[in-house]
């Protein structure tokens, strides 16, 4: 009966480490598609999408299958809960790349003025912060997750600073307008990258630590 | 600390069976108007130191206790204390409902016959209200001369807990009251505790983990005679400071 249900924990977590490495791919590929304006890399990021939902639904379905017959408790019911909330963060980071890869066929031709913008060294930020939050799930590593959690500001900087650059250009220059929202709104999803990196930091702590990081964690960053 | 807050306290209670030690410097303060879950593995000594809440083990040949065990402050193994009022006052329900092969009526008016009450009118406010708290009554009020092996197993354990209050506890221990019971009989009882502990202070073994989390405010976690772990039960099966407790309630035990 123990190894039974030990083993199901242990198939969850091989499939959340499985869906991560997939949207993890999907991120790396997105991004890829972007900032070298690469059409066929981006229709296959849309493509896969569908992948990235069927470990969804899959991983939703063995946590309410585990609850449902073992009552879990203390760390397996924590396991549980976390289990829950990355899946649903990882399914969004897979919407994030599919949103991404999305905006490529529209702006092409606007290659030299998204490499003047910060967007890449954003980008790479976001995707350090998902990856080390996928890294500090696999290995139970609550200071890197803590680590994680700094670098959202970061980000969250980096993406009012986009924001007002492109604004005063558009401002100036009526034919950067095209580029520059599509810029603004791929800058608002990096950012919305970086928060979703930042949630599984903090269920990666509660999963570790048996502490809650959410509220504080934002009390003392604001 | 404020002593006024605990219904039952014990301090180091060690208790052997002639040589064999079942408890070992047990110290648990048990609050009033709470459900206080006794978990652990068989043998553990859960059952032990239930039992010498109300004296029971004094039953047992070769039984010696040290150590104190005050209930509202008295130590109830004082030579003073008065075993039968003790167990008046401390009630216990056990595993097995054990209901006299009596009617129903004459099974809750028992204890307080035997206490002298016997005045018709008294007896049936009492065996009423027993009843009534036990929520048995709108199951068997159309015939209390019913006998009470006739009941199901959830109606006579329900019948004996009834007993147990018709005497006017403070205190109720029970002893796995519903491991013998069908789910639906199970979730009557639990229901039941949930409501009695307004009244009552509520003391309970169970090998059902899930039933100590429902039904308890604490839990005390035994092991070989020892009290492991002792907090809310909201903490013990959330964040339990000890490993032991850990692998125990999570079903990883040894």
């Amino acid at each position: 009966m123990t190894r039974h249900f030990e083993r199901e924990l242990d198939d969850l977590k091989t499939n959340l480490i499985r869906m991560g490495n997939l949207v993890w791919e999907q991120l790396d590929a997105a991004c890829r598609a972007l900032f070298e304006l690469d059409q066929g890399l981006a229709l296959q990021v849309i493509q896969h999408d569908a992948e990235v939902d069927e470990f969804d639904t899959l991983i939703d379905r063995d946590c309410q299958r585990i609850f449902a017959t073992t009552q879990p408790v203390a760390a397996d019911l924590r396991l549980l809960m976390s289990a829950l909330k990355i899946n649903s963060q990882l399914e969004r980071i897979g919407d994030i790349a599919v949103n991404v890869a999305e905006r490529v066929e529209a702006l092409q031709g606007h290659g030299d003025f998204l490499r003047n913008t910060r967007l890449k060294e954003m980008a790479e930020i976001a995707r350090i912060m998902v990856h080390d939050s996928l890294d500090a799930f696999i290995s139970g590593n609550s200071s890197l997750a803590a680590r994680v959690l700094e670098s959202d500001d970061v980000v969250d900087n980096l993406d009012r600073q986009i924001f007002h650059a492109l604004l005063a250009e558009m401002c100036t220059d009526p034919h950067v307008v095209v580029p520059a929202a599509h810029i603004m709104i791929l800058s608002r999803h990096l950012e919305r990258l970086a928060d979703h990196a930042t949630n599984i930091a903090e269920d990666v702590i509660f999963l570790v630590k048996a502490r809650l990081v959410k509220h504080n964690a934002y009390a003392d960053r604001e | 600390m404020d002593t006024d807050a605990y219904k039952i306290q014990t301090r180091n209670l060690d208790l052997y069976y002639g040589t064999k030690q079942a408890l070992r410097g047990v110290s648990i303060d048990i609050r009033p108007n709470r459900v206080t879950a006794l978990i652990g593995p068989s043998g553990c000594g859960k059952s032990t130191y239930l039992r010498s809440l109300n004296r029971m083990n004094d039953l047992i040949d070769g039984v010696r206790i040290e150590g104190d065990v005050l209930i509202d402050d008295v130590n109830i193994y004082d030579k003073e204390v008065d075993v039968v009022e003790l167990r008046k006052r401390v009630g216990m329900i056990f595993q097995k409902s054990n209901p006299f092969p009596k009617s129903v009526y004459d099974n809750v008016a028992y204890g307080p016959r035997i206490n002298g009450i016997h005045e018709r009118q008294k007896l049936d406010e009492i065996v009423e209200r027993s009843l009534r708290r036990s929520a048995l009554w709108d199951e068997v009020n159309d015939d209390l001369r019913k006998s009470a092996l006739a009941l199901s197993g959830g109606q006579q354990q329900r019948l004996c807990i009834a007993r147990a209050l018709a005497v006017d506890p403070e205190v109720l221990l029970m002893d796995e009251p519903a491991s013998a019971l069908d789910p639906i009989a199970t979730a009557k009882i639990e229901e039941l505790i949930y409501e009695l502990k307004q009244n009552y202070t509520i003391v309970i073994v169970t090998h059902n983990m899930q039933q100590a989390a429902r039904v308890s405010d604490y839990t005390a976690f035994f092991y070989m005679g020892q009290l492991i772990e002792y907090d809310e039960t909201k903490k013990m099966f959330t964040t339990p400071e000890k490993k032991q407790t850990e692998e125990y309630i999570t079903g990883r035990f040894g």
